[in-house]
């Protein structure tokens, strides 16, 4: 029988500090969807190769099911659940919705967040600079197209109202 | 300017926000009180007999709740086409990945050490991994009862073939006789993988009725619900079924996977138990897409009209029969191909191995013969040196032209779709003038949609609200959107005041499914009678009150009115509240569409699959870039052009023409299922590479709207069709540009660099010989 040894940690997600006992070998992804019940973040396949799981920490876009959830102690974490509400979608949601880049929405907030991501760091993409970023990313459903579209016009979106 | 108010338009689809803030809970994502988690024992064997089973170990670990096998299981057969597969291995396993046990335990921790623990004693049996080998005279008989199974046509079944069905028409050595030219191809498709992003998944409880209640996301509620109960031996009102939302379909969440697994373990532990796939168990253990040989064969004459065509497919069913009896026979219905062959015949045998268990996957049979069909056009245009655009034209079906399944084609709209595609492409100013290494190639294709039933019921709320009950699941297609906007449209009410049911085994009326391409034609026009019956239950009611016929009421943008004196209405809202509370409810209406059907007997021999209700039609061209010493392809342009008879939901239409063509890249250039001695070796998404947005162009995607009038508001189906096309049009391309015509798929570099190498003659310019 294994002897697990848990560890308390602390871990600020979403802006808020939640404290949790954690077994070491824990992923983040898992720590997020069953302990805090945020299960905004897909688990696509494990393995980090298909982007379904990506969070950002400290600002960069990260496979959740690679990381170690100890490892992400004193680091900024941002999910889905961070990005807008029904209230107030994000300009990339409310993109994603008009421009056909949602149909089975499995990989869905993997691109958002990969979408913020490149936005945040690069305001003005160009579109093979939006295809290399979301190049970790799968999506079995639309084909990247309506996904390309909506970052495109998202970017748009922000920059006019930047110039306004 | 639409005569409609809704239908067209590209209303925002329910789901979206719900979508793009992560707040959906799909099946992976469920959880319940006292929940525990179930993980499947696997054979590792392709062919052995099972001489023991020690579960003791397992058992004896903590946290362990149930530990099942073939013991603890309904000795029931079941299966979708032929009844030849139990829950569990019991006497023999036949294939890397079929059920041995299963184990329930408080964590997945617990749960994976404990099918560890699990100690199987086999025996080897000699393994069948090639159609070859297992239709050699000395080879084992994989399913000794296999002539006997309960199958649901009579299908043509002896040794390891369990099915060999033919269709023909005309005369086949009088249309080869008249030919100038024989011309034979031999073509090999691999076996592809769904790759839905979500993990195949199931929650099973038990609820206080001592129902088993199984929660998963699935395209066919109906099927699941039918085939769960037979699974587990019983009636289906002691089986609960809940659609939950759906990461991906694509043929890959029809009927059951482990569901029932799933519901023994509940019931046995007497909790709800979670079972969630990981990515190495859903490509290595549920069924992908068969790997088909095609062996083509035409007569054709100088001009280029083609006389005669004789195919024989040969399917690998693996190791159970599973959809692949129901793809073979829909591959020879479409293997005529959009041409006016008057002399045809069409073979397919499908035979048991020990490789995996193959099933199906968007298109069902039909990309598999669309690329050898297609191919050969090309190889047809080379040997006769024509343009293949023009032999293609010479020889289009038209309008009543007979097909082989012993039906007349109606609205065929090929002619029109390759014209579009030819002009948008370019193709004209193309073929011919690109520089070396460049090429373009074009692909039509023919499909059908309009089979098996489809039933629904509207309901008016007392607020004059509309509830459509479906057991059609949205699975990301925006089929709900179109089922809104359909029965929006015909009573008139705005789209937003009409939503769909939870989808549950327990009201949803019987419908085949979310899958062939038929929710739009077959679904949408069950809803389309339902919400009708209801407009004529609400145009007596007015009647009524207005003092006149109903025949003379028509009801419209919210009212119902007189139609010779409009002046005399009634709000539709007054109306629905007179019909429930003058009248008496329900304000309830049914639909049931078939449109081809009840199935007949087979058609031809040993064959089982009934007529379509309507013709689908399309054209692809792709523009290719090879580099002759890598053997490397890019597609620099695609094309994609689709009859849909009436888009109801356009940015739909759009997605799945976008989608489907991405995913068709993939089957031509990137996804095989690699099998070493039966055992797939490439099971993540490392290894099996579906597309990515590096390795996709931009898709122009055109759709053209020419009306049947037999779908709803004209409108035929585009779920599948867009798969199609891809990889001869790819192939043509590289033929094209590189002058090699590779007869395999995927066409990965490696593939076209040794094709490339042998080519003795490569000169590497542009264009194809005998031009």
């Amino acid at each position: 029988m294994k002897v697990v040894m848990e560890k308390a940690i602390s871990l600020q997600v979403n802006g808020q500090f939640h404290s949790v006992m954690i077994e070491p070998d824990e992923l983040l992804v898992d720590v997020l969807r069953e302990r805090f019940g945020l299960t905004g973040t897909k688990k696509g396949c494990g393995t980090g190769d298909c982007g379904s799981c990506t969070v950002l920490l400290n600002g960069n876009p990260v496979n959740s099911c690679l990381i170690l959830a100890v490892s992400a102690e004193g680091k900024s974490i941002l999910t889905i659940e961070s990005l807008g509400n029904a209230n107030h979608l994000h300009l990339l949601q409310q993109s994603f919705i008009d421009h056909g880049a949602i149909q089975c929405g499995y990989c869905s907030p993997g691109f958002l967040m990969v979408a913020k991501a490149l936005l945040d760091e690069n305001p003005d993409p160009t579109e093979t600079e939006i295809r290399v970023a979301i190049a970790g990313n799968l999506c079995r459903c639309t084909g990247y197209a309506g996904i390309i579209r909506a970052i495109l016009a998202a970017a748009k979106t922000m920059q006019e109202a930047a110039i306004e | 300017l639409s005569d409609y108010h809704v239908v067209g338009r590209s209303v925002q689809r329910a789901d979206a926000v719900a979508k793009a803030m992560g707040k959906v809970l799909y099946t992976t994502d469920l959880s319940r009180p006292g929940m525990l988690y179930g993980k499947i024992l696997y054979s590792d064997r392709t062919h052995a007999r099972i001489l023991k089973i020690d579960t003791h170990l397992a058992e004896a670990l903590p946290g362990v709740k149930a530990v099942i096998t073939a013991a603890q299981a309904p000795d029931k057969l079941f299966g979708i086409y032929i009844r030849d597969r139990l829950i569990f291995a019991t006497d023999r396993v036949r294939f890397i990945g079929e059920p041995v046990a299963a184990v329930a335990a408080n964590s997945l921790r617990v749960a994976s050490q404990a099918v560890r623990l699990i100690r199987v004693e086999y025996e080897d049996l000699p393994p069948l991994f090639s159609i070859d080998a297992a239709l050699s005279p000395e080879a084992p008989i994989l399913h000794p009862d296999l002539a006997g199974y309960e199958a649901v046509y009579p299908y043509t079944r002896y040794k390891n073939v369990c099915l060999d069905a033919q269709l023909r028409m005309g005369d086949l050595e009088h249309g080869f006789a008249e030919a100038d030219h024989i011309i034979e191809r031999v073509y090999h498709t691999a076996p592809a993988h769904q790759a839905a992003i979500e993990p195949h998944a199931c929650l099973a409880e038990i609820d206080d009725n001592g129902r088993i209640v199984v929660s998963t996301g699935t395209q066919q509620i109906s099927v699941l619900h039918t085939e769960l109960a037979m699974a587990l031996g019983l009636p289906m009102t002691d089986v609960r079924v809940v659609s939950v939302a759906l990461g991906g379909g694509f043929g890959g969440r029809l009927k059951t996977h482990f569901e029932q697994i799933c519901a023994l373990l509940a019931r046995a532990a007497r909790q709800p138990v979670k079972l969630v796939l990981t990515r190495e168990e859903v490509f290595a253990t549920t069924p992908g897409r068969a790997p088909f040989t095609i062996r083509m064969k035409v007569g054709v004459k100088q001009d280029g009209t083609i006389t005669a065509k004789d195919v024989d497919i040969l399917v690998d069913a693996g190791a159970y029969s599973d959809h692949t009896p129901g793809t073979a026979t829909h591959a020879i219905t479409m293997a005529q191909g959009p041409y006016n062959i008057p002399n045809c015949r069409a073979r397919a045998r499908v035979v048991l191995t020990n490789n995996p268990d193959w099933g199906c996957m968007r298109g069902y049979g039909a990309p598999e013969v669309a690329f050898a069909t297609e191919s050969l056009m090309d190889s047809i245009a080379h040997e006769l040196g024509l343009d293949p655009a023009d032999l293609r034209l010479t020889n289009l079906c038209k309008e009543h032209d007979p097909i082989i399944s012993t039906q007349e084609l109606r609205c065929v709209t090929i002619r029109e779709t390759m014209l579009a595609a030819l002009k948008a492409s370019g193709y004209r100013e193309k073929k011919g003038h690109l520089v070396p290494g460049r090429g373009i190639g074009i692909a039509n294709l023919i499909h059908i949609t309009g089979f098996l039933s489809s039933s629904a019921t509207v309901r008016v709320n007392e607020d004059a609200t509309v509830t459509i009950s479906t057991g059609i699941s949205d699975i990301g297609t925006g089929a709900h959107t179109v089922l809104r906007q359909v029965a929006a449209e015909v009573l008139g009410v705005p789209f937003e005041s009409v939503q769909i049911a939870a989808v549950d085994s327990d009201t949803a009326p019987y419908d085949t499914g979310s899958i062939a391409s038929r929710t739009t034609y077959d679904s949408g026009n069950a809803v389309r009678l339902a919400a009708e019956e209801v407009r004529i239950k609400l145009a007596k009611v007015a009647a009524v009150t207005l003092e006149c016929s109903p025949e003379e009421i028509t009801v419209e943008g919210g009212q119902a009115f007189e139609r010779l004196n409009p002046g005399r209405r009634i709000a539709f809202k007054e109306l629905v509240s007179l019909a429930l509370y003058a009248t008496g409810g329900p304000l309830l209406g049914s639909g049931s569409w078939l449109a081809a059907g009840p199935f007949p007997q087979p058609v031809g021999e040993g064959y089982g699959q009934g007529p379509a209700g309507t013709f689908l039609f399309g054209t692809h061209v792709a523009e290719v870039e090879v580099d002759v010493e890598t053997g490397k392809t890019k597609i620099l342009n695609y094309t994609a052009c689709h009859d849909v008879g009436k888009a109801i939901y356009p940015a739909g239409v759009v997605g799945q023409i976008e989608g489907g063509a991405v995913q068709g890249m993939g089957y031509a250039m990137f996804e095989e299922v690699c099998l070493q001695e039966g055992r797939m070796v490439n099971p993540s998404f490392v290894d099996y590479r579906l597309p990515t947005a590096l390795d996709t162009p931009t898709i122009n995607a055109i759709y053209l709207e020419h009306p049947d009038p037999t779908g709803p508001f004209g409108a035929k189906g585009i779920g599948e069709p867009p798969i199609m096309a891809p990889a001869p049009a790819i192939a043509n391309a590289i033929f094209d540009a590189a002058g090699v015509q590779i007869n395999e798929i995927p066409i990965t570099p490696e593939r076209l660099y040794r094709a490339l190498s042998s080519k003795k003659d490569f000169s590497g310019s542009s264009g194809q010989s005998g031009r």
